[in-house]
């Protein structure tokens, strides 16, 4: 049979943004992916070196505009690692907060977009939208913004939890887990939904170390590393985290690890709330911040809802000398040609829809 | 007006009949446009309110009229042809596949007192001008030159090929129940029971058959927009695209009115409401429960489409066929 | 860990026997007399990372490629190339992976000139 080559993108419903795939089909099967990418290509990295220190957040929040405070937060931590600076524990308490109502609201952006993929009307894509926009309304409580925080200061935060943010939050929480159940509902007990996601973009164990994916397809696959547990920061080791991983690898162990991680993260924000002591969450404010960067090279990562982002910073006093960023979807989608090889081409979509990629955390 | 109407067409003198053919056409036009338009915003309110939306608001009272300003803004854009496509095929093949919607909405009387279409085999009728339905849409997909397009219409003519043998066995076995295919009789076989009754799994075999035929959720593989973009009609510019909708309303207008024929005796109803109007609600809350089903379902995928079809409609139609014939023993 | 290009490869093969068998990154860092290549390795059961530092002239620069050994060092492989213009030897040299322009030079390497921001026509 003769192959027929597609061209995908860079401008499909899709594709999550400006990805182009080209892929080779022989029938309606897969035979090869070639992904190309930087179609957002910024140099997030090579801007950065021209910036001081925390003039740098706003470029890195719009690295990964789903979730924008998870990659802030790295930088930010990365500086105090570079700069020697301490963060109060309330500040500990309010950022792990904070950043799993991130990872909340992320990941139902998710499972929204991923029946969207596989052809639903829209329906739990506004589901998801909405709970998703409850807890932005949240964290704009919390910051003053609803999407791009720039809320992170050296130490701590820019402003200490307003009151009644507890509250509200707890509220939120409870309202969150019996939608879930109505998820459960509509999208799980729909068969169609299990036929289509079981058994497909299957990735074993050993390929995942080969191919190096990180986050929730590491997870599905058997490999349960989560920085959150293995490589504890803040809190996490005092707020009895649970990882949570699946074994068989396929596009549904990757729908439910993120359903638990909604879960886990709910179960989370609980606790830290519950446990939150008394203090001040303040950073220092921008103005008198004197940079002062005393290890020379840092090392810093975090689970952030896609899955492991490192960066890799060189401090020169004033500024970044060298910043590079580990992106998990920039890696997860390399492995998309091996996942997705030998599947029908309605499946490319399902398989790529789990991976869920962010195109300008894969471009920086 | 339907009664004079009935007068002129069975007035026997040539003249009068031509003008009732005419009057009854402009009236089932009108049935049309004004179902389609209607259901169109019936359900975008309805799967607005499943998904916690408004819906359409702002043009005319509850947004009514929204539906009035998208065809006008359709039909205001510019008819763009891509190069390689064939252009002749491309402008004629939405017509010919609207025209022939609408003439099959007119072999269906929608009143018992008009002759029209009420000649013997008028149900098998109905299905033969159906089956040029997947040329049509081949036609189109492969014409426009683009490669989207080309697998969608691929697959919409897989779909309609292995789908219409179920139906077509459902429907011999309700015209055995109903001794004949004419769709008078068809109804008149009703008056006692409905024949949704006496064969659940026909009805279960043909709703299914219906949606794949109709190309509505799951099977809608024709749109499918996250993976070919818009299907066959992702090179139809903006005035056929507007034509497309109305094919699109019109053919669920279609199969949403064979359903009720076949299975729930079409006019046939308590005396309170005219016969027309029965038969209308009938199908409109047929059509509404299609969309409920729209709004829910994922896509299903193209092989598991054909798996079901051969393997599991198949031999239930058969064994549909089957408790019919002992039913009539 | 500091190691010679030319030793990288068997570096990495042992490593990965090691059970250091998780490739987290491979960046570069241009210190304008010297360009560092760094190669992030984990080893997941004991939970430790390896960093190998690849020292090279600036007016020499070529790696080994790892590929053999993690498939994961493709993408990354040829992020290198394009961003430090450092040339990896023994696989496929391959389109650019993120930028869509022709213009010279390698973009993160210090010696960069920043041009025109919009070209004039």
């Amino acid at each position: 049979m003769s192959i027929t080559r597609v061209n995908i993108g860079p401008i499909h419903p899709s594709t999550h943004g400006v990805l182009r795939l080209v892929v080779d089909l022989e029938g309606d099967t897969i035979e090869n992916i070639e992904p190309h990418i930087g179609f957002l290509h910024r140099g997030v990295e090579k801007l950065v070196e021209t910036r001081m220190y925390m003039q740098c957040p706003p470029y890195m929040e719009k690295i990964d505009y789903v979730a924008p405070m998870s990659v802030d937060e790295l930088y930010v931590a990365a500086v105090e690692k570079a700069m020697g600076v301490e963060v109060s524990e309330k500040a500990q308490y309010v950022r792990v907060v904070l950043l799993e109502l991130q990872r909340i609201a992320s990941h139902l952006f998710w499972v929204g977009s991923i029946c969207n993929d596989l052809g639903q009307l829209f329906t739990t894509f506004m589901w998801g939208f909405r709970d998703r926009d409850m807890v932005l309304h949240l964290l704009e409580i919390a910051t003053g913004q609803r999407m791009f925080y720039v809320n992170m200061r050296l130490g701590g935060l820019s402003r200490d939890l307003p009151e009644g943010f507890g509250e509200k939050t707890l509220e939120l929480m409870d309202y969150l887990e019996k939608r879930l159940k109505e998820y459960e509902n509509l999208i799980e007990k729909n068969p169609i939904f299990v036929d289509r996601m079981k058994g497909i973009g299957r990735l074993s164990r050993g390929d995942a170390k080969e191919f190096g994916v990180t986050g929730h397809v590491m997870r599905a696959s058997g490999l349960d590393y989560d920085v959150r547990s293995e490589r504890p920061y803040y809190v996490y080791r005092k707020l009895n985290f649970r990882k949570q991983y699946h074994l068989s690898g396929d596009n549904l162990a990757r729908y439910e690890v993120r359903i638990m991680e909604i879960k886990e993260s709910i179960r989370l924000v609980r606790e830290a709330l519950a446990g939150m002591p008394e203090g001040s969450a303040a950073g220092m404010p921008i103005k008198l911040i004197t940079p002062n960067a005393k290890n020379r090279i840092v090392m810093e990562s975090r689970e952030n809802p896609r899955g492991e982002e490192m960066i890799y910073l060189v401090a020169d006093p004033q500024k970044p000398y060298r910043l590079s960023i580990r992106s998990p979807t920039f890696i997860n989608l390399a492995a998309l040609n091996h996942m997705a090889r030998g599947s029908r081409l309605a499946d490319l979509f399902s398989i790529m829809g789990t991976l869920d990629l962010v195109l300008a955390d894969v471009d920086r | 007006m339907i009664y004079s109407l009935a007068y002129l067409l069975n007035s026997g003198n040539i003249y009068y009949e031509a003008a009732g053919v005419v009057a009854y056409a402009i009236l089932v036009s009108i049935l049309i446009f004004a179902f389609s338009y209607l259901f169109g915003w019936v359900e975008r309110k309805l799967i607005a309110k499943m998904q916690y939306r408004h819906g359409p608001t702002y043009v005319g009272k509850y947004g009514i009229l929204q539906n009035m300003a998208d065809l006008v803004k359709l039909l205001a854009k510019e008819i763009i042809i891509p190069e390689n496509a064939n252009r002749f095929i491309l402008l004629a093949a939405p017509i010919l596949l609207v025209a022939m919607n609408i003439f099959l909405i007119f072999l269906i009387p929608f009143v018992p007192a008009l002759q029209l279409g009420s000649f013997g085999l008028g149900l098998l009728a109905v299905f033969v001008v159906l089956g040029f339905t997947p040329i049509l849409i081949f036609l189109t997909g492969f014409s426009s030159g683009n490669k989207f397009a080309d697998i969608s219409a691929q697959r919409s003519v897989l779909t309609l090929i292995s789908y219409e043998i179920p139906m077509i066995i459902v429907i011999a076995t309700a015209a055995a129940l109903a001794h004949g295919y004419s769709i008078y009789s068809m109804v008149s076989a009703q008056s006692g029971i409905d024949f949704a009754f006496l064969m659940p799994i026909g009805l279960f075999i043909f709703f299914i058959a219906m949606l794949a035929e109709l190309e509505r959720p799951p099977f809608d593989l024709r749109e499918a927009d996250s993976e070919l973009i818009a299907g066959w009609l992702t090179d139809i510019s903006a005035p056929y695209y507007a034509l497309f909708l109305l094919l699109d309303y019109s053919r669920m207008f279609l199969g949403s009115l064979l359903i009720s024929i076949i299975f729930f005796g079409g006019w046939l109803g308590p005396a309170f409401l005219p016969p027309i109007v029965w038969l209308v609600a009938k199908a409109f809350t047929i059509a509404i429960f299609i969309t409920i089903l729209r709004a829910t379902t994922m896509r299903m995928r193209i092989d598991k489409i054909l798996r079901i079809g051969w393997i599991w409609l198949m031999p239930l139609a058969l064994i549909n066929l089957i408790i019919a014939y002992m039913l009539l023993l | 860990m500091k190691v010679e290009r030319q030793a990288l490869t068997e570096k990495v093969s042992v490593l990965k026997s090691e059970g250091f068998d998780y490739l987290v990154k491979i960046t570069a860092v241009d210190y304008v007399s010297h360009v560092d290549a760094i190669y992030i390795m984990r080893n997941m059961d004991k939970n430790v990372d390896e960093v190998l530092e690849v020292e090279m002239d600036p007016s020499d620069l070529w790696l080994p490629t790892i590929i053999k050994h993690h498939a994961s060092a493709d993408w990354y492989e040829r992020e290198l190339s394009e961003m430090f213009g450092i040339e990896i030897k023994g696989r496929h040299a391959r389109r650019l992976l993120l930028e869509k322009w022709d213009g010279k030079g390698s973009p993160m390497r210090k010696n960069f000139v920043w041009g025109e921001p919009y070209p004039k026509s």
